[in-house]
């Protein structure tokens, strides 16, 4: 059976359009590529001071 | 594919001849994304708009740079209701690439028709708001909210889905089965709807059994194909009790409910078609009222115009009567031309007897004379001067008379005609005056004198008429 206190909690606000403009800030784009490149970069300096 | 160290279009090597950074592992990342972003695509075109949206998240969490994913997931959202989503997506989007980006027409679209945009705002906020009479469990209130919210957006399956947990809560199963098979028809995937699909179906499919149930409760042992019912109720199956139905019951339910649905209907006659019908007639007979009424309205003016028509005729009869009387009238032009043609037949016939002639031209009015014509006028002088100082003293003598006998009416008349035939004869002016003064009639008294006074000047008449005057404007 379903809970309807428990079903509701799943239910949440949705964005209005006055929101978009921060949503559209705040939002977090940094993708696997993006660690993948950072990775790579903490290697090369990592690997340069070693070699210091 | 293009590098992520310098941007150059990448080939089929593990490295980029450009830089030389080592893109192995970066182009599996994106050939992941690119199977995510068509997973998706397959999804959205069987309408798995969840399964969808799941795999074109995962994508952009590989490749956030995948426009394509990207902008689906904008489409997937606004087809859901979701407008802020969408065009979070699309801005995006269209940000990563600002030039032939399919993004720009969506956010273009939404833009120009700024009363769609309304539209859309207002169904999140009146869901926003569903949400919070949930939340304060003014659950009646939620439900009209949601209505008004569906009105505006009918593919908001956001709240559909919490209508029909509304509906599901009140134990409404027929209205959540028909919003949740809405919400299906937008997205076949959404595991929400599917489980409180299958969750009222269960439960309508309990009522139809009626043979399964006992009369005190349900028996879930009895019945086919409630396994999956019976496990996922496993958990929870303390804390609900599912209703009591019985057979007698809903046969007396369905008889009370007939009638009801009759009492409803005979009152739904009484207090909507019956007025709607008399409205219905009242507006004929009103309209039937207002026709007359402009008919009654024109009558009027056609009788109003004839009245002056009438009147314009009228006006124009009595005119042309006028005209005739001048002619016909007793002082008519051709009555006086009558007396004037006796004048002269008479004096013809014996021109010693100017009595006779005078008698006629005294009926011809001397002010008609101006409007006779030329031959007329020269017809009278000539009668005038052939019989007027003699007709002029036969009026004198009489008139004379008539004074010295103190007849001063009588003697008024004979010295005015005495005048009028000799009007060369000053003492019959002079004693004209005096009549008027003996009279009383003191106007005509000093008009006469001062015609006296201007027609016979340095005369002893002018001089006593002077006197006379000076005496009675005294007076």
């Amino acid at each position: 059976m379903i809970n309807f206190e428990e079903e509701l909690k799943k239910f949440h606000p949705s964005l209005e359009i006055e929101e978009a403009e921060d949503a559209i800030y705040n939002q977090d784009l940094t993708d696997i590529a993006d660690l993948l490149v950072g990775l790579v970069k903490e290697d090369k300096e990592s690997a340069s001071e070693d070699k210091q | 594919m293009i590098c992520y160290n310098c941007g150059a279009t990448l080939t089929h090597n593990d490295f980029c001849t450009n830089c030389g950074a080592d893109v192995a592992r970066y182009k599996k990342i994106v050939s992941t994304a690119n199977l995510l972003y068509n997973m998706g695509l397959d999804k959205a075109r069987v309408r798995d708009l969840s399964g969808a949206t799941e795999s074109l998240r995962q994508c952009l969490k590989l490749d956030k740079s995948n426009i394509d994913a990207r902008n689906l997931l904008g489409l997937i959202y606004f087809e859901v209701g979701e407008y802020v989503l969408a065009l979070n997506e699309w801005v995006i989007s269209k940000n990563l690439r600002p030039t032939k980006n399919i993004a720009d027409d969506y956010i273009s679209l939404l833009q120009d028709n700024p009363a769609k945009l309304d539209t859309y705002s207002q169904a999140v906020k009146k869901y926003n708001q569903a949400l919070s009479y949930c939340y304060q469990g003014s659950l009646d209130l939620a439900v009209i909210q949601l209505k008004k919210v569906l009105s505006l957006n009918p593919k908001y399956v956001q709240a559909h889905q919490l209508l029909a947990l509304l509906y599901i809560n009140d134990e409404q199963w027929e209205d959540a089965k028909r919003e949740l098979n809405r919400c299906q028809k937008i997205d076949v995937g959404n595991t929400i709807t599917l489980r409180y699909l299958n969750e009222t179906r269960n439960i309508l499919d309990m009522d139809d059994g009626d043979d399964a149930f006992s009369p005190g409760g349900l028996d879930l042992k009895g019945r086919k194909g409630f396994g999956d019912q019976k496990k996922r109720d496993r958990d929870t199956a303390d804390s609900y009790s599912i209703p009591v139905i019985r057979k007698e019951n809903r046969t007396l339910a369905t008889i009370v409910n007939v009638a009801i649905g009759i009492m409803i209907g005979i009152a739904v006659a009484y207090l909507l078609i019956l007025p709607a019908r008399i409205s219905a007639a009242r507006e004929g007979v009103d309209e039937s009222l207002k026709a007359t009424g402009e008919q009654l309205d024109a009558k009027t003016a056609q009788i109003s115009s004839l009245e002056q028509e009438l009147k314009s005729v009228n006006g124009q009869l009595e005119k042309t009567k006028e005209e005739l009387e001048v002619y016909t009238g007793e002082s008519g032009k051709m009555s006086a031309m009558d007396d004037l043609l006796n004048a002269v037949n008479s004096y013809l016939e014996n021109p010693e007897d100017t009595k006779a002639v005078a008698e006629y031209l005294d009926m011809i009015d001397e002010e008609k004379l101006a409007e006779t014509g030329e031959s007329f006028n020269t017809v009278y002088l000539l009668m005038m001067s052939k019989i007027g100082a003699d007709v002029g003293s036969q009026y004198y003598d009489s008139g004379m008379k008539s004074y010295q006998a103190e007849m001063y009416e009588d003697a008024i008349k004979d010295l005015t005609k005495a005048y009028t035939y000799d009007n060369s004869n000053g003492d019959a002016l002079y004693n004209l005056g005096n009549a008027y003064r003996k009279s009383g009639d003191i106007v005509n008294a000093v008009e006469t004198y001062n015609k006296v006074i201007e027609e016979f000047p340095d005369t002893e008449m002018a001089t006593r008429s002077q006197q006379y005057v000076n005496e009675l404007n005294v007076d």
